[in-house]
């Protein structure tokens, strides 16, 4: 048993992914249970892809695609404010409208690149067992940062999270609260697409806080609790995808979905049969 | 000395592209119970939100005599986050925010006030539940423990009495007047003309101000029929007027 869970760990590359992906999945956590508690899944999604353009760019025309992303997040963030200012829509209506037209922008962006499907792929599902020291060490300072973050602004989060008018009438700046945490989101996406891809941030953004809202009764245990089920699903989907010879990105994004799914059926046939036992 | 906590000239209120209070005049005076009564959507919370600084008039003037750290607003009861796991204790402590900032440590004296308002509304038995587990008159409870959690010369609450239990109703209708015994200002929104009669100052709106004053010169039928469109009227001894929660 123990030669099964360790042999997918024996080799640099193997060792690389699993330390890529561990960081990725801590700094995801954290700060997605602050996209999940404000209700921002679908802004988180849209925000993942539409870092793409800025990635496809970087690929194409050989830049750091950390800056390609980092400017195609913030292009995105004044879009949806600038189509939100300027019509009657509602802001849902903006992120759909850039979710759709960023990726599309880097897909034909990226159709520029000779090897056209291949960079399509590893930006979008990431290319876990080729991460690089160097990347991982970039990847480091950025999860030092988001998950500082996270906590250091745990008051005009929560705040923020309980109500804005409230937090406003607080002088917690839930303005400036909110933009820094799209900075920190827009920061966890862009240190984590190298280990697993833009697609697949998005599940440990949202899959590990999700199932830890479901077992946990307050803030500091649910960003705990979601940050070990991200570690945790990095862990488990890398000796999965070993064994079972499947991608290592997409396997490890399952991972924390399978567990929310497991365990919120597991919460509500305990409440059906605690309420049979008392009818 | 100035006697008013808000003074408003022509003063246009609203939220983005939406007019909510058409140019007004309006007076607040400070160290008094004022209630601010008016049909849904006449811009009752929207002038409330104004006096806490929590909007800036689209147009006109509005000068409010304190800053908005010593104005504690307390919301409807109505509104909580679902999904979010919040302590009633945690609710009440973010009162103590604005003292202690984004970083700053909490102290004794933030720990004894939290101790001491749970107690005043009745919910240190609460403490460890949640938001969404308790009912209206508990959570309303809740928020105004948080409200005085604040250090505050002004009280601004939302619908605070609405649909409440009596026990509930009770316990906040004593804060209110131990907060003017203490000369501090309140101001309240509210359906209800009995809570409206009872106030030193009353405000009614019909998307603008339509009168403001003492209760007797303001609660008059012509006044009340002009606010309130005419035959809709019917007061049944203090009960609602219209069915409350439906403002933005």
């Amino acid at each position: 048993m123990i030669d099964w869970i360790l042999d997918p760990f024996l080799l640099g590359f193997q060792q690389r992914a699993l330390i890529g992906g561990l960081i990725a999945a801590v700094m995801s956590a954290t700060v997605g249970v602050w996209l999940v508690l404000r209700g921002m899944s679908f802004f988180g999604d849209a925000f993942v892809h539409g870092v793409l353009p800025g990635i496809a760019a970087a690929v194409v025309f050989d830049f750091n695609p950390i800056l390609g992303a980092a400017v195609a997040a913030a292009v995105m963030v004044g879009a949806v404010e600038v189509i939100h200012r300027h019509t009657h829509l509602k802001e849902d209506t903006a992120i759909g409208l850039l979710f759709v037209g960023m990726m599309a922008l880097g897909v034909v962006i990226i159709s520029r690149s000779d090897s056209y499907s291949g960079s399509l792929t590893s930006i979008l599902f990431g290319d876990a067992l080729g991460v690089s020291w160097e990347a991982i060490r970039q990847q480091a300072v950025l999860a030092a940062i988001v998950i500082a973050g996270s906590l250091l602004l745990y008051r005009p989060l929560m705040a923020l999270s309980f109500s804005p008018v409230k937090a406003e009438s607080l002088g917690m700046r839930p303005k400036l609260t909110h933009a820094l945490l799209l900075v920190l989101i827009a920061t966890s996406v862009i240190g984590s697409f190298q280990a697993v891809g833009t697609m697949l941030v998005f599940s440990l953004l949202v899959a590990p806080p999700a199932t830890a809202a479901l077992l946990s009764r307050s803030i500091p245990t649910m960003i705990a609790v979601s940050a070990l089920i991200g570690a945790a699903s990095v862990f488990i989907g890398l000796i999965l995808s070993f064994h079972l010879g499947t991608a290592a990105a997409a396997t490890m994004a399952l991972v924390p979905i399978a567990a929310f799914l497991v365990i919120m059926e597991y919460q509500y046939l305990r409440r059906r049969l605690a309420g049979r036992g008392r009818a | 000395m100035s006697t008013d906590l808000a003074v408003g000239r022509q003063v246009q209120l609203g939220y983005e592209r939406i007019v909510a209070v058409t140019p007004s005049d309006v007076s607040i005076p400070l160290g008094k119970l004022t209630a601010i009564i008016g049909p849904n959507g006449s811009g009752k919370s929207t002038l409330l939100h104004a006096i806490g600084g929590l909007i800036t008039p689209q147009a006109g003037q509005l000068d409010v005599a304190y800053p908005r750290h010593r104005i504690s607003y307390v919301m409807q009861s109505v509104a909580f986050p679902e999904g979010v796991p919040l302590s009633v204790r945690e609710v009440v402590r973010m009162g103590r925010y604005p003292s202690a900032g984004w970083f700053g440590r909490f102290r004794g004296v933030d720990k004894q006030r939290v101790d001491e308002v749970m107690a005043r509304l009745n919910v240190t038995d609460l403490g460890k539940r949640h938001l969404e587990e308790l009912s209206g008159g508990q959570r309303q409870r809740v928020y105004v423990a948080q409200g005085m959690a604040q250090d505050h010369d002004v009280l601004l609450l939302d619908e605070p009495l609405t649909g409440l239990d009596i026990v509930s109703a009770r316990i906040i209708d004593d804060i209110i007047h131990d907060e003017t015994d203490r000369g501090r200002t309140v101001v309240l929104t509210t359906h209800d003309l009995a809570e409206a009669r009872a106030a030193d100052h009353v405000v009614l709106m019909s998307g603008r101000v339509v009168a403001s004053g003492p209760p007797e010169q303001v609660l008059t039928e012509e006044n009340l029929r002009e606010a309130y469109n005419l035959g809709e009227l019917h007061e049944n001894g203090g009960l609602f007027i219209d069915s409350p929660h439906e403002e933005c």
